[in-house]
């Protein structure tokens, strides 16, 4: 078994607006080992992407405490990538550009790191498009430089809010088996956020279920289907036994 | 979003030619009228003279109209630039600062209201009649478009992108060299536009009240001495370098801003 990686405990987050305070989420406790894959389950508006963003130390927390490798998050930490539900690149910059953008953030040699962008746009198919504007690439491949962006630092912990709701059925089951070959290739922990239940069996090793506001973990589910995984695999009644199985779950 | 790599310049003749072939066909359409009627008529000259007339005036007094356009020019510049350094770093400061934006936006909003050309007298009370007045009074008008547009184009942006960038490690510094400012850009080139154009106006006004030099002292020198057609001249140089100051701005926006502003991520 590997070590723990991210763990999560008693978060809690109330969001304080003009008006009045909106407890988002209660408490909750998470634990993710080391390359685990692991994806958080709730509809939408249940505090999914709050927990995401106090994870990857972009929101101030209410209370509770976040730790990444043994070390209390307090901020941003160059040891995680995000990607986020749109893709976020500057339409100023080239694809190649905008991949290398956290190098220049962290002040590392981009001489260096042009190098692995290369690889990296090599390896999402996106390499002949390395010079062109992101207004000229379709939502999915924006959404690949997005991931490519992400990994570029060589980050252990990828935290990703729903990277594939915004694309088509068919092209978000390709993001999804590219995700699982990088994913295999990389061996980082990644902590996805989905309301998709299908999305969280084929692509997790656990699957954690957010109840609705305010947010609690109602339900941990191991996910044993064997690896590497194919779209064929959602076939199969274990698969679907899952599916069920989280179904039930997220409507108590 | 067309492709127009491939079959480049072909394909921008095409679409370009009746663009550029209609207003010309129009506008010397009107040409010919106003030169026939005129004439037609018998309206004299110190009302109306012929464009022929002008375009002679323009061709046998070409020193004087040179003479005279230099000043404007260089005044206007002058005016223009001073606007855009303050007004470039006070809309940046607006954006950056709570305290800025809660104490000084107020008084730039407060002083938007006055009509700017009713302080060229003042202008000349506390700095005379020479080139500063002018200066100054081209700075004061030029100068509020580009505070807003650059204030407003740092605050259009996509707080989503700002997260990106924590995300990424960035400095608040970077964020802004990086993001906001980028972001800004094409706002920031409306300003630059709408600014040049205000300058034009504040310099002529300027020229007229302090009498010394320039366009707009020929333009009230002529007019007392009932010379329509330098009077017209006047107004066509001027015309021709307000038209080309602006599209000097326009080109280097092109120059520089070459992604698809349209964009929303
Ligand atoms: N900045 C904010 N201010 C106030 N309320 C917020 C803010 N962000 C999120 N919320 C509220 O917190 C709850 C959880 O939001 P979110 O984490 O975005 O949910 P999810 O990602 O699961 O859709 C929602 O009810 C939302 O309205
Ligand atoms: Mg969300």
């Amino acid at each position: 078994m590997t070590a723990l990686h991210v763990r999560v405990s008693d978060f809690s987050k109330t969001y304080k607006t003009r008006r009045d305070e909106i407890e988002a989420i209660r408490a909750v406790d998470m634990d993710v080992r080391e390359t685990e894959f692991v994806s958080i389950l709730g509809p939408s508006g249940c505090g999914k992407s709050t927990l995401l963003m106090a994870v990857g130390g972009l929101l101030p927390m209410s209370g509770g405490r976040i730790e990444i490798a043994g070390q209390l998050v307090t901020g941003p930490r160059r040891d995680t990538g995000v990607v986020f539900q749109s893709p976020v690149l500057m339409p100023w910059r080239s694809i190649l550009n905008n991949v290398l953008f956290p190098i220049e953030c962290l002040g590392l040699s981009l001489g260096e790191y042009r190098r692995r962008a290369i690889e990296l746009l090599e390896m999402t198919d996106l390499d002949k498009f390395r010079d062109d504007y992101p207004s000229e690439l379709s939502g999915g491949m924006q959404q690949r430089v997005a991931i490519c962006r992400a990994l570029i630092h060589n980050p252990s912990l990828l935290l990703m809010d729903e990277p594939f709701s915004a694309l088509d059925a068919m092209t978000r089951d390709a993001m999804n088996q590219e995700l699982l070959r990088i994913w295999e290739e990389f061996k980082k922990t990644v902590l996805f956020v989905t309301h998709s239940i299908r999305e969280a069996v084929y692509l997790s090793d656990r699957v954690f279920v957010m109840s609705p506001r305010p947010a609690v973990i109602s339900r941990v589910v191991d996910i044993a289907l064997p690896r590497p995984r194919d779209l064929s695999i959602e076939e199969t009644p274990e698969f679907n036994a899952y599916v069920t199985e989280l179904r039930q779950a997220i409507e108590g | 979003m067309e492709n127009t790599k491939e079959n480049g310049l072909a394909n921008y003749l095409a679409v370009r030619a009746p663009q550029i072939a209609a207003p010309t066909i129009i506008s010397t359409l009107l040409l010919v009228v106003w030169q026939v009627g005129v004439e037609v008529l018998n309206i004299p000259e110190a009302i109306l003279p012929t464009p022929l007339r002008i375009l002679e005036t323009i061709v046998l007094r070409w020193e004087l109209l040179l003479l005279h356009s230099w000043p404007t020019l260089s005044e206007c510049l002058f005016g223009f630039a001073l606007a855009v350094a303050v007004g470039m770093g006070l809309g940046i400061l607006l954006a950056l600062s709570q305290l800025f934006r809660v104490g000084v936006y107020p008084l730039i909003v407060a002083f938007q209201v006055v009509p700017k050309v009713a302080l060229a007298p003042l202008f000349i009370v506390w700095f005379g009649l020479g080139m500063t007045s002018r200066v100054l009074l081209a700075f004061v008008i030029a100068f509020f478009p580009m505070v807003v547009n650059t204030y407003a184009g740092i605050q259009s942006t996509d707080p989503i992108m700002v997260r990106m960038a924590r995300a990424s490690s960035a400095t608040r510094w970077t964020i802004f060299r990086k993001i906001e400012f980028p972001t800004a850009l094409p706002y920031i080139f409306s300003g630059l536009k709408i600014g040049i154009t205000f300058a034009v106006i504040g310099i002529i006004v300027a020229e007229f009240v302090t009498a010394q030099e320039g366009l707009g002292y020929l333009i009230v020198f002529s007019e007392g001495n009932v010379d329509t057609p330098m009077l017209m001249a006047a107004l066509i140089v001027l015309s021709l370098i307000g038209v080309i100051l602006y599209a000097a701005i326009g080109g280097l926006e092109k120059l520089i801003i070459r992604w698809d502003v349209g964009q929303k991520m």
